[in-house]
């Protein structure tokens, strides 16, 4: 906690000299451009963190601006009344918010473009309403004539009520940072699909992002009513949503501080420099188009690569692990059973009343030609892909109809064919959120303790002599080698303790040393879990060293099922692979 | 009877003009898989080649090349600098046209000025039909939208351009296999569907109030259309265009604009969430 108590200090000394040396009317000028620092810390969220861009947040500033103009005018400014409508509005533009997100988001992954314009639809719908109901609004001429907040002097006093909500914000930015929901969202934008096969409903993840965003930029908007006197249908058009983005791109979106200074340095040079110099504005977008495309950390990218040169980066201290609590995966129990499951694509047919069952104890190993439809079968099992037709079950409970979030709580974890591990993150991030998966509830997504979470699972694996992730502890995932990414993976997977781990090609890329690693740690987790886990796999010295049973898949049907002898002995089989007739 | 000809006309210039202006969107999200933030921008500048012939004192078809010319270069231009290192990256390409628009929006404020234009129509007559007399221009872009439209589906359906754009959709790697050259088959796509913006711009620029913000309608406007129509097919955008154009006529013309606006938004949320692939699937 250590740097987050300096960077504060240093913010707030910052902050509380401004009048000093500058005067009251300077501190009135950067306390404006405070404000928009706040909603561009808002917009910076959503963003960096979440990983969308939303293009209309000046509504949620303007609805808070509207609303606290005119409540303080009903009520003369008085403190207590008027924090409280401020918190309400701020509040219920976070439920919007909220709704908004989960609704777009939960259509398809990747409805990014979607998700942008709708927010950009509705700034432009907020701003003709603004300007076309007079008597809502005041039309163009806005609502003014209140008393701001508890009376105080916009040029005097109000300047450390911006400052309050300046550090309370920053603060809460950093903090999450450092919880549980900030690596969440690290995860979110580091990998979504990775982070949906741990079982976290990635458009609630989204929803909360983009709340916690609406509900920031409400409350600066509703500062802004004070401190201006008066509420224009400036304050909910698309000008300000465009700015707010362009401060948090050039400050640095990543950074929670980066969108403050942004709004500050930009903000205050264009109110200075607009009327006088005419091609200013010009020169801001095309500095903004160069920071997409060359800085996507922004400004604090720079501060940041700088300060750890210097050597004043944070230094993450390793804390004594704690136990983990159990495992909503490990209580599932029971068989795996596919009954009659059709999956077309278009006009082919991948999946053609595909039958399969695996005991709820041991390893089944699915082999096939390519195009049999193994992959294919693991999709529909894990409800990425909707079948046409049949049932698919654990245990007697019923997988068909449910999102590939749900799985990990039904007890199934799946490792994908291609290495799928959050590449942005280092191994240790990796592995904290793997042990999150499946025994997060809500309360400790914002507590500290479980990021030291450590399992049983997770602790043998990391203790084998020959699984060499505790040597890379701090690296990036992306610097990994193929093999150790192979494990890594296989780490996320097993972390929560599934009951069905499905494995797409476990060993795909692996030298045969590796394999050997490989076929022992699967081995090893099986008969310490009792699980069953199913195994797709070409290599078969891995299948001969693992597979209880052994099912072949042909033309998206099971041709044959039974020990490795009776699959071997199959004429259909060998048919099959020597390439005799069909 | 005569109000019901006259909504019908009005219905179908509206649905006629949001298909021109959303041909451009759909072409480059349909062979680039690029969602381009700045395809309001292109249409802003080709309404801007009027403006500019009228004050230069040329002929009215003198817009066309004044259009061809400053569209195309800027397409050009942001194709090399841009666009191409940002083929297949979605949200990166999405950022960056954003990016791109407020450039070219600011860019425009500084060179045409922020004041709002009108330019004169080149067909000023009015056709009777029945007892309605409706101005000739928009019925001439009308068969335009229809004739251009059919032309367009023919030659993607039949010409050897169209199989090799055909397959570098659906497989750029393969495409570029076997030898058809992707990177120029793209430029060439970005850049014509920058110009159909930019004609829709121009062609619509009599009927519009021409300012350096007026792009921001366009592109919302013809994402939705895209939306509920499906992205990627003219089949799809005909459609699209028609239940955005006839939804928003009809509301703006019962109760006020803000109402055809946000019935439209309902709409295209009701379509993002529910059905994301729009009305016109491809079998």
């Amino acid at each position: 906690m250590g740097s987050i108590v300096g960077v504060n200090l240093a913010l707030l000394a910052a902050l509380l000299l401004v009048p000093v040396l500058g005067g009251a009317f300077f501190a009135w000028q950067i306390g404006l451009f405070l404000i928009y620092g706040i909603a561009a810390q808002g917009v910076g969220f959503a963003w960096g963190r979440g990983g969308f861009l939303p293009l209309g947040n000046a509504l949620f500033f303007g609805l808070g601006a509207y609303s606290a103009a005119a409540v303080l005018r009903v009520t003369d400014g008085a403190l207590l009344v008027n924090l409280l409508a401020m918190l309400i509005t701020a509040l219920a533009c976070g439920a919007l918010a909220f709704g908004l997100a989960v609704l777009l988001f939960r259509g398809r992954i990747g409805s990014g473009p979607g998700f942008s314009l709708v927010t950009l639809a509705l700034v432009l719908i907020a701003g003709q309403i603004a300007e076309t109901t007079p008597a809502l609004t005041g039309g163009f001429n806005g609502l003014s004539g209140y008393a701001p907040l508890a009376g105080l002097d916009p040029f005097g006093a109000f300047y450390y009520v911006i400052v309050a909500l300046v550090m309370l914000v920053s603060c809460g930015f950093l903090l999450i940072d450092r919880l549980p929901a900030g690596l969440i969202l690290r995860g979110l934008v580091a990998q979504e699909g990775r982070l949906e096969l741990l079982g976290f409903a990635l458009h609630r993840v989204k929803g909360w992002a983009f709340a916690v965003s609406a509900f920031v930029t409400s409350l600066a908007g509703a500062l802004y009513a004070s401190h201006q006197g008066i509420v224009t249908p400036q304050a909910i058009g698309f000008a300000l949503s465009a700015e707010l983005v362009i401060w948090a791109a050039v400050g640095g979106r990543m950074s929670p501080l980066g969108p403050l200074l942004g709004a500050v340095v930009i903000g205050w040079a264009s109110a200075t420099l607009r009327d006088t110099v005419a091609w200013w504005e010009v020169a801001v977008a095309a500095v903004f188009l160069l920071v997409i495309l060359f800085l996507p950390g922004g400004a604090m990218d720079l501060v940041n690569r700088a300060l750890h040169r210097l050597g004043l980066g944070p230094r993450p201290k390793a804390l004594p692990p704690l136990a983990a609590p159990a495992s909503r995966a490990s209580t599932a129990t029971g068989a795996l059973e596919l009954s009659d499951v059709g999956l077309s694509a278009g006009t082919v047919t991948i999946l053609d009343g595909l039958s399969l069952r695996a005991a709820p104890q041991g390893v089944l190993c699915v082999i096939g030609p390519n195009g049999a439809g193994k992959t294919t079968m693991l999709n529909a099992i894990t409800g990425r892909m909707p079948t046409q037709k049949g049932v698919v079950s654990l245990g007697g409970r019923r997988l068909t109809g449910r999102a590939p979030h749900q799985m990990l709580a039904q007890g199934i974890a799946r490792k994908m064919q291609v290495p799928t591990v959050f590449a942005g993150l280092t191994v240790a991030q990796n592995l904290q959120l793997a042990m999150l998966a499946g025994r997060l509830n809500w309360r400790d997504a914002l507590r500290p303790a479980p990021l030291r979470w450590q399992g049983d699972t997770l602790a043998a694996l990391l203790d084998d002599p020959d699984v060499p992730l505790a040597a890379a502890w701090l690296k990036s995932a992306e610097h990994l080698p193929q093999g150790h990414r192979q494990l890594l993976e296989l780490a996320l997977t097993l972390a929560p303790d599934p009951r069905l781990v499905l494995l797409d090609e476990p060993a795909a890329g692996m030298s045969p040393a590796e394999t050997q690693i490989m076929v022992r740690l699967i081995r090893a987790y099986q008969q310490r879990s009792g699980a069953a886990v199913l195994i797709i796999e070409h290599d078969m010295a891995l299948v001969e060293a693992l597979a209880s049973e052994v099912a072949v898949l042909h033309q998206g049907r099971v041709l044959a099922q039974g020990t490795l002898a009776v699959i071997r002995a199959d004429p259909q089989v060998t048919a099959v692979y020597a390439g005799g007739h069909k | 009877m005569d109000t019901l000809v006259l909504f019908t006309l009005n219905a179908t210039w509206q649905i006629a003009a949001l298909a021109l202006m959303a041909l451009g969107l759909a072409l480059v999200f349909g062979l680039l898989r690029i969602m381009n933030m700045a395809h309001g921008e292109f249409v802003m500048l080709g309404a801007y080649a009027p403006v500019l012939a009228a004050q230069l004192g040329l002929p009215a078809l003198a817009a066309v090349p004044i259009c061809l010319m400053m569209v195309g270069l800027t397409a050009w231009l942001v194709e090399r600098l841009v666009v191409r290192h940002l083929y297949a990256r979605m949200f990166d390409s999405l950022l960056a046209t954003w990016a791109l628009s407020i450039l070219m929006r600011k860019g425009a404020e500084l060179v045409f000025g922020r004041q709002f234009r009108n330019v004169a129509s080149p067909l000023d007559g009015v056709t009777q039909i029945g007892a309605i007399g409706y101005p000739s221009y928009r019925l001439a872009v009308i068969a335009l939208v229809l004739a251009g439209g059919l032309g367009l589906w023919l030659w993607y359906r039949r010409s050897a351009t169209g199989l090799r754009l055909k397959a570098m959709v659906d497989n750029p790697a393969l495409a570029q296999a076997v030898g058809i050259n992707t990177a120029r088959l793209s430029a060439m796509a970005f850049v014509s569907g920058c110009l159909m913006a930019g004609l829709a711009g121009m062609l619509l620029a009599p009927t519009l109030s021409i300012s350096p913000g007026m792009g921001l309608d366009a592109l919302i406007r013809s994402f939705f259309a895209l939306i509920v129509g499906g992205l990627g097919s003219l089949e799809g955008l005909a459609l699209g265009a028609s239940v955005i154009g006839g939804l928003q006529s009809g509301l703006s013309a019962a109760f006020t604009q803000t109402a055809g606006y946000l019935g439209v938004l309902s709409l295209a949320i009701l379509f993002l969430w529910r059905y994301p692939d729009g009305l016109y699937r491809r079998r």
